[in-house]
This record gives C-alpha cells, structure tokens and sequence, in this order.
C-alpha cells in the first residue's frame, strides 16, 4: 500500500513538473473565468514619492470581459496597470505565447515563472513575468513591463475568494518619473528651505486590501457608463 | 463715540462711491468668468495638475470639486484684489485733500488721530467685506456649482491630496490670513494717501510697491535673501501654508507677525503724517 501511495505522490510530482506554460495557465483562466461580475469594497494606501495622499476607500465594479470602474468619495490613486487588464490580457490566448520558467518560492508558495510575451505589436504590455502556484492556480506576483508605465510589480495575498482568484491584498510597486512642477503653479513662500531630494526615477508603493466582495451577483451595465 | 460716529461717516462715504463697488463687481466679474472657464473646460486644468503621474498612475473620484475650484480662485485672485482694495482705501484721505472737504472735517471735534483712525477702521471694514465675498462666491457657489470632495493641491514638492474633512477649518484660516494680507495693503495705499494730494498717486504706488517687491522676492539672487523674509508680500501669500502638510505652525506665526508689524508700522506713519500735515494752506 505504502509503495503504491508512493508512486502515486511521485507521479503528480512528476506530472506537475512536466505541465507546459499553456497547461499552468489554463488553471489560471479558468478560475478567472468562473467569475462574471464582482464588486468590492477596497482600501488604498498609497506611500508614492511626490504625492502625500490619506488612505482612501473606495468601491470597485468589474464585469466580464473588460469593464472596470473605481467609485469613491474622496480622491483615490491606483495603479494604471495591472488592475482588471492584466486577466484581460490572459483570457486572450491568442495574444500572447507563454514560456515556461523557473520555480520559485514566494511568501511560501511554491510557484512556476512563466513569461508572457504578447504577439501584437502594439501592445501596452511588453513583457509579463506571471508567478503561479501550480497546486492552487493562483498567481502570486506579476513583473509587468509596459511601454508607458514602465515596470510593475504585483504580490498577491488570498483569503475567502481563492476559489475565484480573487485577491484579498494586493501591492504593488510602481516606477514614478521625476516630478517637474513649473514655478509659477507652485510658489512656496518658503523657497529657502531644504526641500527632499529625489532620484530621477523612485518606486511608489500601493497596497490594496479588498473586503466585502460580491461575486457574480450580476451588476448592471449602468454602473460602468456613470462618471 | 465720536471715533464711532466718525467710522459710520466713512463707511457711508464708501458706500456712496461707485469705486467702492467696482472692486464688488470686478472681483464678483473675475470669480464668475474663473467658474465658467471650469465649468466648461475644467478636466484640462486638472490634466496640468496630475500630468506628470498620469503615466503611471490614475487619479479616481472627483477631483474637479468646490474645494479645489475655491482654491484656484483664491490662488489666481489674491495678486489681483489689492489693486481692487486700494482703488478705495488709497482715496480715502487724499481724496477728501483733492475735493478740499479736509479742512471741513478738521473742524469736527475730533482729533487728526481720530479722523485717521476712523478711515483705517472704515478701509478695515471694506477689506473684511471684500475677502467675506471672496469667500462667499469661491467657496459657496464653487461648492454649489462643482460639488465637494477631497482637494488636491500642488507645491514644488508634488501633490498633496487634503481630505474633505479636513477642509472647513483650513479654508477659514486661509482666507484669514488673506484678510490680514489685504489689510496690509489697505494700510499700505491709507499711509501713501496721506502724503498725496489726489487719489491716484497712492493707488498707483501702492501696486508699484507690490509689484516691485514681487519681482524681488522671486528673484533667486542670494543679495536679496536677507530682506526676503520681512516683505510683507512674501508673507501674503501664506495663506498657502494653511494647505500644506504638516502643518507649519510656526511658519504661520511668523507670517501673520510680521504682517500685523506692517499694519502697525503703517497706521504709525500715517498717523505722524497727517498730524504734521499742514491743511490749511
């Protein structure tokens, strides 16, 4: 009994080793695409050289295949990439051909790297370096490199929505340009004072914590065509 | 009660002046024209102000509100209301010099002192009502025709998003300190109006004064930098502070010292002016 459970064990070792990029992927996709619509309440901590900004709560909406909308009171700064197109960019797989890479432990999941490296000339996205658990089908960092945006880095944490591939945490880190202020939009009375010095590029930081999600309890179409 | 009766007097002289009221309308004029340009082409404004993040970055909620239109306006009008203020205040004592109803007001029983004092607390009343508007029309109608929200403000250090609630307390502080800038220029035009004999002298030297005291506080030249700081109009535009974070505290104090100091020392010369002054040749 015991060689035979042996076996089995090495077997799916063996069979998870020789997964191709596509096959991890798939895992993936199909947990992306059991989720239709869902909405969630979302915390934003934001710590960006040049910008001091509270932490903001907001609401947010997304509804298959590509509509997304952030709701809030106050003024709330997220990330342009990597938020809703990033699942987007994956469920098209005839965008983009996967490449299989190294194993690699993060926040102690065992993950696979797989690059993505997309087919169309004219996408944002140049390169996404996409580590998934292959016994969860989860992703647990993404490294997306853009053309505008420059790098972003995404770690993800799970709690109630794994089933979903929904995230309860996610952060990101984001390359932020140098910050040119005209002298004329910003006259400091105080101009003697030591003012920080920045490098010419610095990384921001985005923690986004999400609660009270709401999966597939279907969302009208009105609320993404609101300002 | 004399010096009361006196401060009436004025104001009623004020209010039957139509100069008085091109400062109400130019300023009413200014805020309204500054609210339909938002109004219709707004989005564009906010677009400068985060352009430098927009690549990376997107700014959710509303940002185009009252609170940051309120801001602008004041921003835009603060240079431009002294101009308005003084075309009454610096006509106060030489205007009653060039019309040769001093001496008439002289023979009242009430001191030289007191007559100053009274068009001082009258120029006052006049300031406090031209920034109360100003108030009034940037914050209030802004906030009617934009709605509110959180309020993002630029400095040379980047952005600084401010949270609605922390707003209504620094908006009254900021147009406070504006109102003890404004006085300073009204002392300013009251002081030159005692040395003029008509009212255009003072009006013209007190934006002179201005100007030429801006020039030299943006100058970045080292020679300048001991002066500087006891401008009064580097310190008018402090009211600015008021939205930074943290909060300067002591930078604030200074400012509001140092434009009271003005007033006194203003009101002073003027006060020693029109003592000396011979009125009846």
């Amino acid at each position: 009994m015991k060689s035979v459970l042996l076996v089995v064990f090495i077997l799916t070792g063996v069979v998870g080793f020789c997964q191709t990029a596509e096959e991890i992927l798939k895992g993936v996709i199909d947990k992306i695409d059991l989720v239709e619509d869902y909405q969630a309440d979302v915390q934003i901590k934001a710590a960006i050289p040049f910008i001091k900004v509270p932490i903001a709560k907001a609401t947010i909406y997304f509804k298959q295949k590509d509509k997304f909308k952030v709701e809030s009171k106050g003024i709330a700064i997220l990330p342009k990439q990597g938020m809703s197109d990033l699942t987007g960019f994956l469920s098209n797989e005839k965008k983009y051909s996967a490449v299989l890479g190294e194993a690699k432990t993060i926040n102690e999941h065992k993950t696979r790297l797989i690059s993505i490296l997309p087919t169309d000339e004219n996408s944002e996205i140049i390169l996404a370096k996409v580590y998934i658990s292959t016994s969860e089908d989860l992703i647990y960092r993404t490294v997306l490199t853009t053309k505008s945006s420059g790098t972003v880095s995404i770690d993800y944490e799970y709690n109630l929505n794994k089933k979903y591939g929904l995230p309860n945490k996610m952060t990101f880190m984001v390359d932020i340009k140098k910050f040119k202020m005209p002298k004329s939009v910003a006259s400091d009375i105080r101009n003697n004072e030591k003012k920080k010095k920045y490098k010419e590029n610095e990384k921001g930081t985005i923690v986004l914590t999400f609660s009270n999600y709401l999966v597939n309890k279907g969302i009208s179409d009105e609320v993404f065509k609101k300002d | 009660m004399m010096l009361w009766k006196n401060t009436i007097n004025e104001l009623l002289k004020i209010a039957t002046k139509i100069r008085s009221y091109i400062g109400i309308g130019a300023l009413t004029l200014l805020i309204l024209i500054v609210l339909f340009a938002m109004k219709a082409d707004g989005k564009s404004y906010i677009g400068f102000v985060t352009a430098s993040f927009e690549q990376t970055l997107s700014f959710n909620g509303k940002i185009l509100n009252g609170n940051l239109i309120a801001f602008i306006i004041m921003q835009m009008l603060i240079v431009h209301v002294p101009l308005l203020i003084s075309l009454v205040t610096g006509d106060l004592l030489s205007g009653e010099e060039a019309s040769g109803t001093i001496r008439m007001l002289a023979t009242k029983p009430i001191s030289r002192s007191g007559i100053v004092l009274s068009k001082w607390i009258a120029a006052t009343i006049y300031t406090l009502i031209m920034t109360v508007w100003l108030g009034f029309l940037s914050l209030f109608v802004a906030k009617w025709m934009f709605g509110t929200g959180d309020l993002i403000v630029l400095n040379s250090n980047g952005l600084l998003i401010i949270p609605e609630a922390d707003l209504a307390w620094r908006f009254a502080l900021a147009l406070l300190i504006a109102f003890l800038a404004l006085w300073t220029v009204a002392t300013l035009s009251l002081a030159f109006s005692a040395f003029a004999k008509n009212s255009v002298g003072p009006i013209v030297s007190t934006m002179s004064v201005i100007i030429l005291f801006t020039i030299i506080g943006t100058l970045d030249v080292s020679v300048f930098d001991a002066i500087k700081p006891y401008m009064f109009t580097t310190h008018m535009a402090a009211w600015r502070s008021v939205f930074e974070d943290p909060f300067p505290l002591s930078a604030i104090w200074e400012s509001v010292i140092i434009l009271v100091a003005h007033i006194a020392v203003l009101l002073g010369i003027t006060l020693i002016r029109f003592n000396k002054k011979d009125i009846t040749s």
